[in-house]
């Protein structure tokens, strides 16, 4: 546990190692010129996109758990498309889209930011919220009704308040995404302190002090983990029996025009507009013969995604699965200590790649790394630094599946004389898998469209398609970035499609 | 590291059109080049955190203040060249050698030519309260907007210049994240005047000479319109630094019409000519004189950006 958690905060813990001597100047200064509107934006910002996510991924989620109509098994998989939608892809496209009507100045506006946001992040909402929503034993359901209750009241009296923990485990991870946003929120002109943090660490050339700033996210984090483990309170909600959930309402005609139109709505602005945009500029790049960079063209940044994105995925499922393992052997601290040490979710980027290349090169210099592996510019390197910031959606979606299994099912394997590594591999993973599966799509996708440490630590000759969107759009050369984008689009919607498939699969086996 | 005495792996801040020069300089010497990029910072920040195991010979970037800051935070080495000496204006070079600029752009006033005809002809008179909402920047975390402010410093004094921005930040700018956009903005009416980097117009206009926006040069009777460089310098721990001289060489002497024209930027070689469309925006004055201090400024200045309110 120990050694699993040092491996995995190392970086961080080099980063924050500059607290030991803080700056009161920074801070005065800070404090008295650009923090308190950092801080005000980015309560703004976050509180906006998860009221946003909140209603739209919850709100979806019950539309296609509980009430039938036409296409609504395909409905219900197009909604996790949006997944796939880098924000900085749906961003660049909106801030285009959106600059006739509202003006330059109009379209640059924390409400436009959150609301782009909103429309990326609402799958991680709606994932959890349908799979709690269909994991749920329906006798509760059943038996309200049969108690009288309609069914929006058996919603609110029961199904929400039994998705509780996992609505608290979406959220938490919008939160994380909104507060380490970099790329949306500059394009929006909105200062968080996360792009707070990059300013001072680069502008200002000032290590020390962006540490101290990047500390106030890690502790918004510990706070959003606090948060959450309340809102699960000590409920824990595991059926144990393999009934049904409640059969789904059929919706007259009009109920069901009006579901397919806000689906459709979202599906539109999420996804539909956007990738009409993409093709109309990848088109013009086409004429103009652009669809290249010198590096290579489109296959072999494919290529360097592919690879990137599968060795991240998995070794943050290897890790999140080990670390779900030791943590939940040890109880309530254990779990502490399991959340702290995947922090890494909860810092942008950039500051753990830095972190990493100081932790490398140190070990490095020191003799302590073998041969040269590891090294900062190799391909290890760069899979450790993701690693370090997504193995918190590895361990997450491990460690929420297991709180669902019945804990009888645990005691009878023990009694029945299984060791513990047997029990883990035999009976609790089995019934994880769903949630191992998911988290393991989750990071896919989060790796394919993740950027900022990609661009500071690939080795060279592995430039990746997010890194070919940065090189054009750094220069506003929108149509360059159209190819690369729809192809981050396309490779997303693989692990999406994983994901879906895992969830119709795991829906049998665990409720 | 691998020390392949036919590579030179380049970090470069400076994106436009660097493929074509690189590979042109590989057909003429036989001699590969690499090189990944990023922003001018984040790159100093991994050489300055890889230290020894720097894979990096060459550190070039789109700013004279981040290659200094290069310098001084000990990454660079100094360059002893009797061919860039004779290439390399003194005015472009830094003193002890540790960089040399291949390229100069100014950063200038831009304005509508349809709804404005007496643009600011001063950095101050942006700041006159007749562009209130018409004025178009970017924000102060590009390189570029922190060494205009320090060559303000550096002309008029830290109050002078914290007044002029001051002024800048009550004519509520609106801010873009690229000059680009800026541009485009000004010619579609979401503002009047902007202050932006001059081969941006020279990209736009490439395209679409008839674009209704145009430069005013700025502060022609004092100092002159501010001028930086594209800039590179060998690292400290350069696997081939041989090679990495050669190049830097090239760029500055037979490489610097390509290097700098295929970007519409001033060559700064004066031997060699600018581009047709650079050309005939005319001669102006140029503040070289700044470009020097701009590393040792930028700190001042980045501060001074934050505490006049500008975004």
């Amino acid at each position: 546990m120990v050694v699993l958690c040092t491996v995995l905060a190392a970086p961080l813990v080099v980063v924050l190692w500059s607290l030991v001597d803080p700056a009161g100047d920074v801070w005065r200064q800070m404090w008295e010129t650009r923090l308190p509107g950092m801080i005000r934006d980015t309560l703004t910002l976050v509180a906006a996109v998860l009221t946003g996510t909140l209603v739209l991924g919850t709100g979806l989620a019950w539309l296609v758990t509980a009430y039938d109509f036409p296409l609504r098994r395909v409905v219900g998989w197009v909604l996790v498309a949006p997944l796939a939608m880098p924000g900085y892809v749906l961003g660049m496209v909106w801030l285009n889209t959106l600059s006739d009507p509202l003006g330059a100045r109009g379209v640059r506006s924390i409400w436009v930011c959150a609301a782009v946001l909103t429309f990326t992040l609402y799958p991680y909402v709606y994932l959890f919220a349908r799979a709690a929503f269909r994991e749920q034993s329906g006798h509760a359901v059943a038996a309200a009704r049969s108690l009288g209750c309609s069914p929006a009241r058996a919603f609110w009296r029961v199904t929400l308040p039994t998705a509780r923990p996992s609505l608290a485990a979406g959220a938490a991870l919008v939160a994380m995404e909104v507060l380490t946003d970099i790329g949306t929120v500059r394009m929006f002109n909105v200062s968080t302190i996360a792009d707070g943090v990059i300013r001072v660490w680069f502008d200002n050339g000032d290590r020390d002090a962006a540490t101290e700033i990047a500390v106030l996210l890690v502790g918004a984090a510990v706070l959003l983990i606090t948060a959450e483990r309340l809102l699960r309170g000590r409920a824990r909600y595991a059926s144990t029996t393999g009934s049904l959930p409640t059969p789904p309402q059929r919706l007259s005609p009009l109920g069901s025009a009006g579901a397919l139109l806000a689906a459709a709505t979202v599906i539109t602005v999420a996804i539909a507009l956007p990738v009409r945009r993409l093709v109309l500029w990848a088109q013009e790049a086409e004429r103009n013969d652009q669809t290249a960079t010198v590096a290579g063209d489109l296959g072999y940044h494919l290529g360097n995604t592919l690879r990137i994105a599968g060795a991240a995925t998995a070794t943050c499922i290897v890790a999140g699965i080990a670390l779900t393992m030791v943590v939940r052997r040890r109880g309530r601290p254990g779990r502490v200590l399991g959340r702290l040490c995947t922090i890494g979710y909860a810092v942008p980027g950039p500051v753990v790649a830095i972190g990493t290349v100081v932790l490398l090169t140190t070990l490095e210099r020191h003799g302590l790394l073998p041969g040269g592996m590891l090294t900062v510019g190799t391909f290890a390197a760069l899979i450790y630094a993701l690693t370090v910031r997504f193995v918190a959606a590895g361990y997450q979606g491990t460690d929420s599946s297991m709180a669902k299994i019945p804990p009888q099912v645990v005691a009878s394997a023990r009694t029945l004389g299984a060791r513990p590594w047997r029990v883990a591999t035999r009976v609790e993973l089995p019934l994880a898998r769903a949630g191992v599966l998911a988290a393991a799509a989750l990071i896919a996708v989060d790796t394919v469209k993740e950027l900022p440490i990609t661009l500071l630590l690939r080795p060279f000759g592995r430039d990746t398609l997010s890194v070919w969107v940065w090189q054009a759009t750094s220069q506003s050369l929108w149509s360059q970035a159209a190819l690369p984008s729809l192809a981050i689009l396309a490779v997303g919607m693989v692990p999406v499609a994983v994901l879906l498939y895992a969830l119709e699969r795991g829906a049998e086996v665990v409720s | 590291m691998e020390r392949d005495p036919d590579v030179v792996t380049v970090y470069t801040g400076r994106h436009y059109g660097i493929e074509d020069v690189f590979d042109q300089f590989t057909e003429e010497t036989g001699i590969k080049v690499r090189f990944t990029s990023g922003s001018d910072p984040e790159l100093r920040e991994r050489l300055v955190a890889e230290g020894d195991n720097s894979p990096a010979d060459i550190y070039m970037t789109a700013d004279a203040a981040n290659i200094d800051l290069a310098a001084t935070a000990g990454v660079l080495r100094a360059i002893d060249s009797p061919v860039l000496e004779a290439a390399i204006p003194e005015d472009l070079r830094s003193a002890d050698d540790y960089w040399f600029g291949l390229s100069e752009r100014a950063r200038v006033v831009m304005y509508s030519t349809e709804r404005v005809t007496d643009p600011p002809v001063t950095y101050a008179e942006v700041g006159d309260p007749m562009w209130n909402g018409r004025l178009c920047m970017r924000p102060s975390t590009l390189p570029y907007m922190q060494s205009l402010t320090a060559a303000l410093i550096d002309q008029f004094g830290e109050d002078d210049t914290r007044a002029m921005v001051e002024s800048w930040v009550a004519n509520d700018p609106l801010y873009i994240d690229s000059d680009v956009d800026i541009i485009k903005a000004i010619d579609k009416g979401d503002c009047d005047v902007a202050i932006a980097n001059t081969y941006y117009l020279g990209q736009i206009q490439a395209e679409n000479p008839d674009i209704a926006v145009a430069i005013s040069w700025p502060d022609q009777d004092t100092r002159g319109a501010h001028v930086n460089v594209s800039a590179a310098g060998i690292t400290a721990n350069a696997p081939n630094p041989t090679g990495a001289q050669q190049l830097i060489e090239w760029l500055a002497t037979d490489g610097n019409g390509t290097f700098a024209n295929s970007n519409y930027e001033y060559p700064a070689n004066p031997e060699v000519t600018e581009s047709p469309i650079v050309a005939a925006w005319g001669d102006f004055v140029a503040n070289t004189g700044a470009v020097r201090r701009l590393g040792e400024l930028n700190s001042t200045a980045v501060d001074l950006l934050s505490d006049a309110g500008y975004k």
